[in-house]
């Protein structure tokens, strides 16, 4: 075999060549901080330089070395170490970190919804005094920063949107033939469904399991499941606690909410009481699927990239329901993954600039629009329209469908022992759909399930809550 | 030498010797009660600490744990009172006893098979301990992608029978607990291998041979004289591979989180949620406390048949003297 041979000159005048053209290349790469980024970094130099350690699924941190290196640069501050842990193992984690109070740990990119568990643990640095000094302003679409606070104090920076839009098959659903067939079957044309009936309806008409086609693609496993009962339940007009804190999960929206969720089972595939996303993406991307509200980042992963279903979509807001009297339409957004600063660290303030550096609107759309990976989905107004987001998003009906959606978009409980809440509900969900239980029973034994963590965790605290979950309830029924 | 003389001198001779020997046993069983206790202290404050736990009511979020207030039994009320914990600790059961057989009726199995050297044995010994030295959450994550309704496993299936089958291993409730009981036997198979190997090729020759040239079959042999003489290793065996099963979690958990529904919520995925989604490490660490009462008396009463075993063992190879004697 042939040995390359390098010698010592061709070794100096490639490293000689390498160090004049680097800074221009890494100049090349990056854009140019604009005031929000000054302000951030002036304002970051006064705390000195910070080696930071954070906890973030590598997944995410993909995105963040370029932006890390360029504020190392200027401040001297960065994240050099990163503990590659999952999304859903986070919370976990950080609960791990509020019992040893280590203060390793400086940074969480955690779920939004984890805040008020977080706080009450003691964990969570309050951010406002930092954003003021440094002149930054929180701003994401609609009533969407919401999520990012608790009882009016910002505690997380937010990194993904992660709402779920409407996907219909266009190839099918304009498809002429189809349509007249639709309009024969049931006396009316086929249109974009307003509510879940009509979704139901129409999934039913192309629902063929026997050429792989499933109507619809929402999860129902043990783990999802709750995310698509609060969009029912909200869209029906109702809410899962009193002003009490008395959990109201067997009211007549409540039932609806359920039998909504449970109706979808004779549209779906039959396996998917034990599918996530894993098994789930593929089958959308493949297309296999007809409808389904499911995360914006599949978006950017079918239209970003030629899948067998690039071009094939239709993107929009979720249906609604007019149980309630009118029509309401809401969307979820679960997991919202935030920058949560841990308080116990002793670089508390580095890290919290690090953050404000990283979701700034122009850091954040480079973010956002990052070519190949799509676990940073949109939420700033400025990434709406950003041609760079939108080019990775496929277009214009894809940003707007998102943007809508989060203007219409409803959190999970948003209370202190949020997972304990959310696994009630998932875990009785899950057996009524597995055909073990009722929906109404499922509800009524989430009902009863509620009631003693509500007692554990003191009414008064969740009472004290509820007026700042309510407030994150979108301001319009349906979005314009 | 006259013979008091003689046992005198032996006497005089022996004091120092037993003095000595006594001395040295002294010294071994310090040497190993030593490293018992320590590991006893070591374990000690652990114990402690999940006492406190299960008797003071603490989760993580909302106090510290040494602010907790305290509960008294409470927390062991609250668990023996819940259903969900009753039908965790069957499904642990159903789990671990079916796999416990499935593993050992396969794994001795192919022991038999190969404990006479043959060609090409190692291949075989290789082969047959792959599944145990696969993660198994690598196998959950396997399992998942071949157990589709329209996967490998369903096409091979179809292929065999002749007719589409598209059976639906894991979103069935009815039956998702017997699929990660069959993937729990191909992962832990090995394990009763190895073991039923070791026993089988310890067995001594003369019995079996005395017995072949009397005419015995080869079922006789195995059933009258291999199967009494293996019963220490049979009875080891399967309890190792019980407690191991009760408290098998990355399959479980990797595949179906414990469901659909609950249907596969074992000790330790109920365990897990309890204390680790619902951060009450309290009512986790009462149910982790009834759970190892249980399991102490299931060592109990091993401890007790693997004894009882052993005598027996013990008494079957003194009776061949006893006899002859008679």
């Amino acid at each position: 075999m042939k040995k390359a041979h390098v010698s010592r000159r061709k070794f100096l005048k490639g490293a000689l060549a390498t160090a004049v053209a680097a800074p221009a290349l890494l100049r090349a790469g990056g854009a140019k901080a604009g005031p929000e980024e000054d302000r951030i970094v002036k304002a970051s130099k006064k705390y000195g330089k910070a080696s930071l350690n954070g906890m973030m699924w590598a997944l995410y941190w993909r995105n963040y070395p370029r932006l890390n290196t360029e504020f190392k640069g200027l401040t001297g501050i960065s994240m050099d170490q990163v503990n590659d842990v999952p999304n859903l193992l986070i919370p976990q984690r950080a609960m791990a970190e509020a019992i040893s109070r280590s203060g390793k740990f400086d940074i969480f990119h955690v779920e939004s919804m984890m805040i008020p568990s977080l706080v009450a643990a003691g964990l969570v640095e309050p951010l406002d005094g930092y954003m003021k000094e440094a002149g930054f302003k929180l701003e994401m679409v609609g009533n969407f920063a919401s999520f990012m606070k608790y009882q009016d104090v910002t505690y997380a920076l937010p990194t993904d949107g992660n709402v779920c839009p409407q996907f219909i098959r266009k190839d099918l659903f304009e498809n002429p033939d189809e349509q007249k067939n639709f309009a024969d079957k049931h006396g009316k044309p086929l249109k974009w469904p307003e509510t879940w009936e009509d979704e139901l309806e129409i999934m039913k008409f192309f629902h063929r399991p026997d050429k792989e086609l499933f109507g619809f693609g929402g999860l129902r496993d043990k783990e999802n499941s709750s995310f698509w009962y609060w969009m029912y339940l909200y869209s029906a007009g109702g809410f899962p606690f009193s002003d009490d804190a008395e959990p109201t999960l067997t009211t007549p929206a409540a039932e609806y909410a359920a039998d909504t969720f449970l109706a979808r089972k004779q549209v779906s595939h039959p396996e998917a009481a034990a599918w996530g996303s894993p098994q789930m993406i593929p089958r959308i991307v493949e297309g296999k699927i007809f409808s389904a509200q499911y995360w914006d980042g599949i978006i950017a992963r079918i239209e970003g990239s030629p899948t067998p279903t690039t071009g094939k979509w239709l993107y929009g807001v979720p249906p609604g329901s007019k149980f309630s009297g009118r029509l309401i339409k809401r969307a979820f957004s679960a997991p919202v993954m935030g920058l949560i600063v841990n308080k116990l660290s002793p670089r508390k303030k580095q890290a919290a600039m690090w953050s404000l550096y990283m979701t700034t609107a122009k850091n954040s759309t480079e973010v956002v629009a990052h070519p190949t990976m799509t676990f940073h989905d949109p939420w700033h107004p400025v990434h709406m329209t950003a041609p760079e987001v939108e080019k990775v998003y496929g277009g214009k009906a894809g940003m707007e469908s998102i943007r809508k959606s989060l203007l219409v978009t409803t959190p999970p409980p948003y209370v202190t022992g949020y997972q304990e809440f959310k696994e009630a509900v998932d875990k009785n969900l899950s057996e009524a759909y597995a055909g073990r239980k009722s929906g109404k029973q499922a509800i009524k034994d989430a009902q009863e399930e509620w009631g003693k963590i509500v007692k554990k965790i003191g009414k008064a605290r969740i009472k004290k809550e509820i007026p700042y979950y309510k407030a994150m309830m979108p301001k319009m029924d349906v979005p314009t | 030498m006259t013979a008091s003389a003689t046992e005198t001198a032996a006497g005089t001779g022996a004091a120092p010797a037993r003095g000595s020997r006594s001395r040295g046993i002294r010294i071994f069983k310090w040497t190993l009660l030593t490293p018992l206790f320590s590991l006893f202290f070591f374990l000690m404050p652990v114990f402690l600490l999940q006492l406190y736990f299960s008797l003071h009511s603490w989760t993580i979020y909302l106090s510290s744990w040494w602010d907790a207030d305290y509960a008294g039994f409470d927390l062991f009320r609250e668990v023996l009172t819940e259903s969900r914990f009753y039908w965790a600790f069957a499904r642990s059961f159903l789990f671990a006893g079916l796999s416990t057989v499935g593993c050992f009726i396969i794994g001795f199995g192919l022991a038999l098979l190969m404990y006479r050297p043959f060609r090409g044995h190692s291949v075989f010994y290789v082969l047959f301990i792959l599944p145990m030295l696969t993660v198994p959450i690598v196998i959950s994550y396997t399992a998942d992608m071949l157990l589709f309704r329209s996967g490998p496993i369903n096409d091979i299936m179809s292929f065999l029978a002749g007719t589409e089958i598209r059976f639906t291993w894991l979103a069935n409730p009815n039956f998702a607990i017997f699929t990660i009981i069959m993937l729990e036997i191909w992962n832990w198979t090995p394990f009763a291998f190895i073991i039923m190997l070791a026993g089988l090729s310890s067995l001594p020759a003369e019995p079996v041979e005395a017995a072949r040239i009397l005419g015995a079959s080869r079922l006789r042999i195995f059933w009258e004289i291999q199967i009494p003489l293996l019963r220490p290793v049979i009875f080891l065996a399967l309890i190792l591979r019980f407690l191991e099963a009760m408290a098998e979690f990355p399959k479980t958990w990797g595949l179906l989180q414990g469901g659909p529904g609950t249907s596969t919520e074992t000790i330790p995925v109920y365990l897990y949620i309890v204390t680790w989604r619902a951060f009450n490490v309290s009512k986790g660490a009462a149910a982790s406390y009834l759970v190892m009462l249980l399991m102490i008396v299931i060592i109990l009463s091993a401890i007790y048949v693997l004894r009882r075993e052993k005598k027996a063992l013990d008494a079957l190879y003194e009776k061949p003297a006893g006899g002859g004697e008679a």
